[in-house]
């Protein structure tokens, strides 16, 4: 077993980046800017002093789904696709190590993922701007919420993709994205159903992805000012939950037969 | 065999897998034992199913095997160092369509390891060596399945590899992509490199290999050099004539097969006991000799020989009899 090398993790990661941008995932914006933009105009009609707010919630439910349905399809696809294929034959049969292609084509889809969101983020701003707002720094905390929540999702999708058929893979990661932005009903699973051992609902909250960490949306709408600790934090949570699950979807994918 | 002339050996390669629902064992390989040698063209044949593409996935560690050993370049295979001196063209290869040639090149390139310095001009000469120089910037996408094919074994030689390990190569390919294939594997043997190719087209092994390898429900069933397993036949000559006016009167002597006719023109199985008279007979009934060779087996006759379990004397002896 080799070691591993930056390199070939950054070759991998920047031809993941540059294969999905040509998959025309920033087409996405397009919708997105048609819905901000009419949105915005029709608000100013419906509504009064409150269009800026709503403006921004829409915007920020908009970047949410269509970054996390994004997530989703492409992270499931992510290594699945390329087995089913055969593309990633002739790549792994390089001095590659198969945990470098893993990692290199997550950091792949999460820097495609990001710039999307970037764009989408300046989208707003000039929607905001058009409608004589403004978009302060204090707003940004809720799509850098959202854009945790779409790493975790690709990590999972990824995870479940190298154990699993891409329809699985795809059911699981849903049911692990939604359970995630319900884990307080997780943890609270106990109250309701006293019946079940109290480690069942302490391992599932500790399994499942907690996603109301990353929901920064309702505050920043509100301009309820959001602590830089509170940052930090959810980012270590990130970083480590993908971690592990990086972790684990190397192992599957070290043993795992390209039949 | 010299060990330090090796350039891939196989040895005791056994391979099962467990297919459907009730993990039935499908042997996929049997013990296969062979032996490359550096510099030579060694051609892996072996009808669908036989296990040559498994072979090729267990050397890349896409597949891992039950037992056996396998030794490239010299090293041992859980020593990846050996991996960015060789080049694989996997069968049917699907490349990113997204991709033009020149990007994808120069991933494959980096992943090989090749310095940044001088790695553009390497993709480009490569791209040209196999044609796609035009279609350089233009994504693969757009390719014919010729252009694919011959991408993917770009793919294969960007690196400058010692070792070429080609899967199929002329499959999907037109006269032109065939030629221009058995032109870039007859050069890359000029220069030194070692090429193991798996091909059904034994018209294209017969012409480029050394040495080949013939592969039956993954047993390796007949190896050795082209020459010694294309054996002359010197019981047998081949004559061809033309002109004869009744060729019956030939398949009437003994020893004498009219084993094709084209027109005028015939092509003769002659016993050495009989060439005289069969000469004799062409002459007199107004025909003239062409050539007169002793009988050589193809290399398809070899191949059906072996895939089909039967004796090569077996089989002459029937065609004789029939």
């Amino acid at each position: 077993m080799g070691s591993l090398s930056l390199s070939r993790i950054m070759a991998v990661t920047s031809n993941t980046f540059r294969e999905a941008l040509r998959q025309r995932i920033l087409l996405g914006l397009v919708p997105f800017a048609i819905v901000l933009f009419g949105g915005g105009l029709l608000l100013r009609q419906i509504s009064v002093f409150q269009e800026v707010k709503i403006l921004k919630d829409l915007a920020l439910a908009a970047m949410d789904l269509f970054g996390s349905f994004a997530a989703v399809v492409m992270g499931v696809d992510l290594v699945n696709r390329e087995i089913e294929r055969r593309s990633a034959y002739p790549i792994l049969a390089r001095p590659l190590l198969r945990s470098e292609f893993v990692v290199g084509k997550f950091f792949g889809l999460v820097a495609a993922l990001g710039v999307n969101l970037v764009l989408m983020t300046l989208l707003l701003a000039i929607a905001l701007w058009a409608m004589g707002s403004e978009m302060t720094a204090g707003f940004l905390p809720a799509p850098y919420g959202i854009f945790l929540t779409l790493v975790l999702t690709i990590a999972l999708a990824l995870f479940f993709s190298v154990i699993t058929n891409s329809i699985l893979a795809f059911t699981f990661t849903i049911v692990m994205v939604i359970a995630g932005r319900f884990s307080d009903v997780v943890r609270n699973m106990a109250e309701v159903l006293p019946d079940i051992p109290r480690a069942v609902p302490q391992a599932l909250a500790l399994a499942l992805p907690n996603l109301q960490n990353f929901d920064f949306k309702l505050r920043a709408v509100y301009s309820d000012p959001i602590d830089p600790n509170v940052l930090v934090l959810v980012t270590l949570y990130a970083g480590f939950y993908c971690m592990v699950v990086l972790a684990l979807s190397v192992m599957a994918f070290e043993k795992k037969e390209l039949v | 065999m010299n060990q330090a002339l090796s350039a891939l050996e196989f040895r005791g390669l056994a391979k099962t897998f467990k297919l459907g629902p009730w993990h039935k064992a499908h042997q996929a390989l049997a013990d296969v034992t062979l032996s490359v040698t550096s510099g030579e063209i060694f051609g892996y044949l072996g009808p669908n199913g036989a296990g040559k593409t498994t072979t090729l996935k267990i050397l890349f560690g896409l597949v891992r095997p039950q037992n056996g050993q396998i030794t490239v370049l010299g090293r041992p295979h859980a020593d990846r160092s050996w991996r960015a001196k060789t080049g694989y063209l996997p069968e049917n290869p699907y490349l990113y369509d997204s991709l033009t040639p020149r990007e994808y090149l120069t991933y494959a390139a980096k992943l090989s390891g090749l310095p940044s310095q001088g790695l553009a001009r390497r993709v480009d000469e490569t791209l040209d060596l196999v044609g796609l120089g035009e279609a350089r910037h233009r994504q693969i996408r757009t390719f014919s399945k010729g252009m694919v094919q011959r991408a993917g074994i770009a793919q294969a030689l960007v690196g400058d590899p010692e070792l070429v390990i080609l899967d199929e190569p002329m499959s999907g390919l037109d006269p032109i992509g065939r030629a221009l294939v058995r032109r870039l594997i007859l050069d890359l043997k000029s220069r030194g490199k070692t090429v193991f190719f798996s091909t059904h087209i034994l018209a294209d092994a017969e012409i480029l290999c050394d040495r080949v390898a013939i592969l039956r429900a993954g047993r390796v069933v007949s190896q050795g050099p082209l020459a010694e397993i294309l054996q002359v036949d010197v019981s047998h000559m081949e004559v061809i004539c033309t002109g004869v006016v009744d060729p019956a009167t030939l398949s009437a002597v003994e020893g004498i097969r009219v084993a094709s006719a084209a027109g005028a023109r015939l092509h003769l199985e002659v016993q050495n006991s009989s060439l005289s008279q069969a000469i004799a007979k062409i002459e007199s009934g107004g025909g003239r000799i062409v050539s007169v060779l002793p009988e050589r087996k193809t290399l398809e006759e070899v191949f059906l020989d072996e895939v089909q379990g039967t004796s090569p004397n077996r089989s002459k002896v029937a065609s004789w009899e029939a």
